[in-house]
């Protein structure tokens, strides 16, 4: 009952993954309506404030047929500019709502399905790790990577490339020393960075100081202006900081006494690219780590056994015959010593191009109805060393009527009678799933699990 | 549990009436309108000259222009209304939830998770894409190695070598050695190989599937695998269902004849662990006329037989690699997504009390996996409720009940215990370390 309970989708909770999914979408049709809505209103103002100006100037003679027709060329510019703006922010909204749509139609698969043994539930979890393949591509700036993913899944309305790209570049363009594109996008979401009290504006107006200060004596004029216009009216907030600034008057760029040195440091522009991130990030409601990192560290650790990195251990001592199976008298010094020695044999016998084929597999399932462990599998072997290993309160067996072989190894007794079967070996004889000793059936025991 | 299904549906159904709202683009008639009315003003006035006409033309101008903006605005308004609405959908049946993201142990070892991802792909067949992420990984390492940024990823890497003797040449010094690791141009020869034979049984040839295992027999037999007979079997139930079924060209070796033919030839190897099986495949010929209503209809029924083999082709494909059958990247996200609720859950109640994980090694909550997310058995010791390991292994004692070691060293008194499940007693050198 219990595992029907564990194969069970919980939708309230089985989504968490994919909350950014379907709520960016929402944000940017805001972040789109606001960037429209505020020069649309200013434009469409001044086209009525001048309409009414020249109707008024033309009533009382003030203003000539000729300035008349002038005032409306003027204004026929505006709104055929507006008209232009318009249509972009209409057919980035159409796109969104694509966008939208197309995400809800893939939830609503899920929204179908009530159990993950469902056979349609394997194909809507690939597409899920596709999308947070993209999405972790994405963040860590392999664009083309990630491109050519949605492309080959045909999935790019359920995928935030356009997002991650603007970001990369902004990202990069810090990188590599330049403030422009940062300071561009800072301007565009002015009043929502102000709402979550982000001091990213205030570091990139920091750094053009800094460089203006680094670019020589001459400079400092400039500097001093800059800090004036832009630095000052931050003393209430950040005054340490603004203290900071006009400290830096004093310095030059090769001095070593802090702050001023890590303020002329090169590595101040990694700190910038980290801060625009992170606002970039929190501004849209996106979690600030892909998504896949956390599904990772959560997945591996629930899969993850303390079987699944002793292998190597427990297949030396199988393979070690003449070593005696001491049992509970083993003092722990003698676990310890037989236990290095399994592994240095272990590794002394592993040849480092020995095919992947070798009889003792490198990861101890060689049986036949066993499938290889996710953890143990190459792909995540190395990987799931730095997390925890579930924790369980009751045993799971993935065999029952356990029989115990002399060598100490337990199977099923049904395994064992169908690998003796598929063996062709004589009657009472049945043979070890993973060493292929073979023992006679009198040899064995019942064991029973409380 | 279906509150919460209904949940969803609700959200979704308002979300999609969403896109029944009015939008942007439906400002674009009265923009035009406006633009329309003040050209046609322009022109008026143009084309006179005369102040009269203009204060008059600019006067007749102002209210239309007005009701026009005007409707601009209700426009804007209802686009932003909508845009409200899904907003405050989302809120109510999908309030969002902050993820864990504070102890991201994933970061430091990006070049494990890219190298996970390659293998992913080229596993998948996506060998295009494959490619495009190594040379986009290794080129963004190597310049980050260049300017000495990465150390986090070059430790990394020092480990993976010595765990990953299998693969990793001796190349120390290599920087990107976690990706060349992968030796990924041999895994994706393989893949293509393994896809170029999928699709082959896909389209019910067999041949390239049997020869493949034939060449690694030896592999397979010490596997406990019986694909190669099992292929060879539905080729002959293939070949015995003639022509009309299979398709292949009616000739001496195809149909009835050719499949006994076919049977001399190549049963002859399995004989020794198939007898029984082959006499009744080769038996089966004499109820030819109606196999259908005979005793060999399960046997001889192709339906899933194609398929199945597939999945066992790709299965024992995959384990020779050293691999496993199903993605582990998949079965990880996967299991990652049914376990996040309790590590969330275990996260703000911690979070909240102000205490930090303890346990080093084992989480502190239980994240419940299905039957199919099970790869090794589990013992949980029966007295001391805790999971067995490496250096507290299950043990067996003589009444052939299973303990962890530690509780049987707490149970005994000298060198004698007494089974807590049973009225029997033994000594502690009788009690045997079992391997699960």
């Amino acid at each position: 009952m219990a595992d029907l309970e564990a194969a069970r989708i919980n939708h309230d909770n089985h989504l968490l993954l994919d909350q950014p999914c379907l709520r960016l979408p929402y944000e940017l049709l805001r972040q789109n309506f606001r960037s429209f809505h505020v020069p649309f209103d200013k434009s469409s103002n001044a086209v009525k404030d001048l309409l009414k100006e020249t109707a008024n100037g033309s009533l009382n003679g003030k203003t000539s047929p000729d300035d008349v027709v002038k005032n409306l060329d003027q204004m026929l510019v505006k709104m055929r500019g507006l008209k232009r703006k318009l249509t972009t922010a209409a057919e980035e909204e159409d796109r969104l709502y694509r966008q939208l749509n197309a995400r809800i139609a893939h939830l609503r698969e899920l929204a179908n399905l009530n159990t993950v043994d469902d056979v349609k539930y394997e194909g809507w979890s690939r597409q899920r790790l596709d999308r947070l393949l993209v999405d972790y591509m994405l963040r860590h700036g392999y664009d083309s990577s990630a491109i050519a993913l949605a492309d080959e899944r045909e999935m790019k309305d359920l995928v935030d490339i356009d997002t991650f790209v603007t970001m990369s570049k902004i990202r990069k363009s810090l990188e590599g020393g330049e403030v422009q594109e940062a300071l561009a996008w800072c301007n565009e979401n002015k009043k929502e960075l102000r709402r979550m009290q982000s001091s990213l504006e205030f570091m990139l107006r920091c750094q053009q100081y800094i460089d203006m200060m680094r670019s020589g004596p001459q400079a400092k004029m400039l500097a001093i202006n800059h800090a004036k216009k832009y630095i000052y009216p931050y003393a209430d907030t950040h005054p340490q900081e603004v203290r900071n600034m006009a400290g830096l008057l004093a310095y030059m760029p090769d001095t070593d006494i802090e702050p001023y040195a890590s303020l002329y440091s090169p590595a101040r522009w990694e700190k910038l690219a980290a801060t625009f991130v992170e606002a970039y990030l929190k501004l849209l409601n996106l979690p600030m780590t892909p998504l896949l990192h956390i599904a990772l560290s959560s997945g591996l650790s629930a899969l993850k056994t303390p079987a699944c990195h002793s292998n190597r251990q427990t297949q030396a001592q199988a393979r070690d015959k003449d070593q005696p199976t001491d049992g509970a008298a083993a003092s722990t010094s003698a676990t310890t010593t037989s236990s290095s020695s399994a592994s240095a044999s272990a590794s002394a016998s592993s040849p480092p191009n020995r095919p992947p084929h070798a009889h003792y597999h490198p990861h101890g399932t060689a049986s036949l109805t066993t499938r290889v462990c996710p953890i143990c599998s190459t792909e995540l072997n190395a990987l799931a060393r730095h997390v925890r290993y579930a924790h369980h309160s009751k045993s799971r067996l993935l065999e029952h009527d356990l029989m115990l072989l002399p060598n100490g190894r337990l199977y099923g007794k049904a395994r064992l009678d169908e690998y003796a079967a598929k063996s062709g070996l004589a009657p009472g004889k049945v043979k070890d799933l993973v060493t292929g000793e073979v023992y006679s059936v009198d040899e064995l025991r019942k064991v029973f699990v409380t | 549990m279906d509150g919460a299904k209904q949940k969803l549906e609700t959200l979704l159904d308002e979300l999609s009436r969403a896109n029944n709202l009015p939008r942007l683009k439906a400002a674009a008639h009265d923009v035009d309108r406006i633009i329309d009315l003040l050209s046609e003003a322009r022109e008026q006035i143009a084309g006179t000259m005369d102040s009269h006409t203009a204060s008059l033309t600019m006067t007749k101008l102002q209210n239309p222009i007005k009701t026009a903006f005007d409707k601009v605005n209700d426009s804007l308004k209802a686009a932003s209304s909508a845009h409200k609405k899904v907003g405050r959908s989302l809120d109510k049946h999908f309030p969002l939830k902050p993820l864990p993201t504070d102890d991201d142990i994933m970061e430091q070892h990006l070049p494990l998770i890219n190298r996970a991802i390659a293998m992913h792909l080229l596993r998948e067949g996506q060998f295009g894409v494959a490619s495009t992420f190594i040379n986009e990984t290794q080129a963004k390492h190597l310049t980050a190695a260049s300017s000495g940024l990465d150390e986090s990823m070059d430790e990394d890497e020092d480990e993976e070598e010595e765990e990953q003797g299998d693969y990793a040449g001796p190349h120390a010094d290599n920087k990107h050695s976690s990706l060349a690791s992968l030796h990924s141009q041999e895994l994706q020869e393989r893949f293509a190989e393994m896809y170029s034979i999928l699709q082959h049984i896909k389209a019910h040839n067999l041949l390239p599937a049997i020869e493949w295992a034939r060449a690694n027999s030896s592999e397979l037999e010490a596997r406990g695998s019986n694909l190669e007979f099992e292929l060879t079997k539905l080729q002959y139930i293939w070949l015995f269902k003639g022509p009309a079924v299979n398709g292949l060209p009616d000739d001496e070796r195809n149909g009835q004849s050719g499949a006994l033919a076919y049977a001399r030839e190549h049963f002859r190897r399995f004989q020794a662990r198939h007898l029984r099986e082959i006499q009744q495949l080769v038996s089966a010929m004499v109820f030819a006329p109606n196999l259908a209503d005979s005793p060999y209809s399960a046997t001889f029924s192709t339906d899933n037989a194609f398929d199945d083999v597939a999945s066992s082709f790709t299965r024992e494909f995959c384990s020779l690699l050293g691999l496993s059958a199903e993605s582990p990247l998949y079965l990880a996200v996967t299991a990652g997504a049914l376990a996040l609720p309790q590590l969330m859950k275990y996260t703000l109640a911690t979070r909240s009390k102000g205490t930090e994980w303890t346990t080093a090694n084992e989480l502190p909550f239980e994240t419940p996996l299905p039957e199919s997310m099970l790869f090794h058995s589990i013992f949980v010791c029966p007295v001391s409720k805790e999971q067995t390991t490496e250096d507290n292994p299950p043990m067996v004692i003589p009444c052939g009940h299973m303990l962890a070691k530690e509780t049987l060293q707490k149970l005994c008194k000298g060198n004698r215990f007494k089974c807590p499940y049973c009225p029997s007693e033994g000594v502690l050198k009788d009690a045997r370390r079992v391997i699960l």
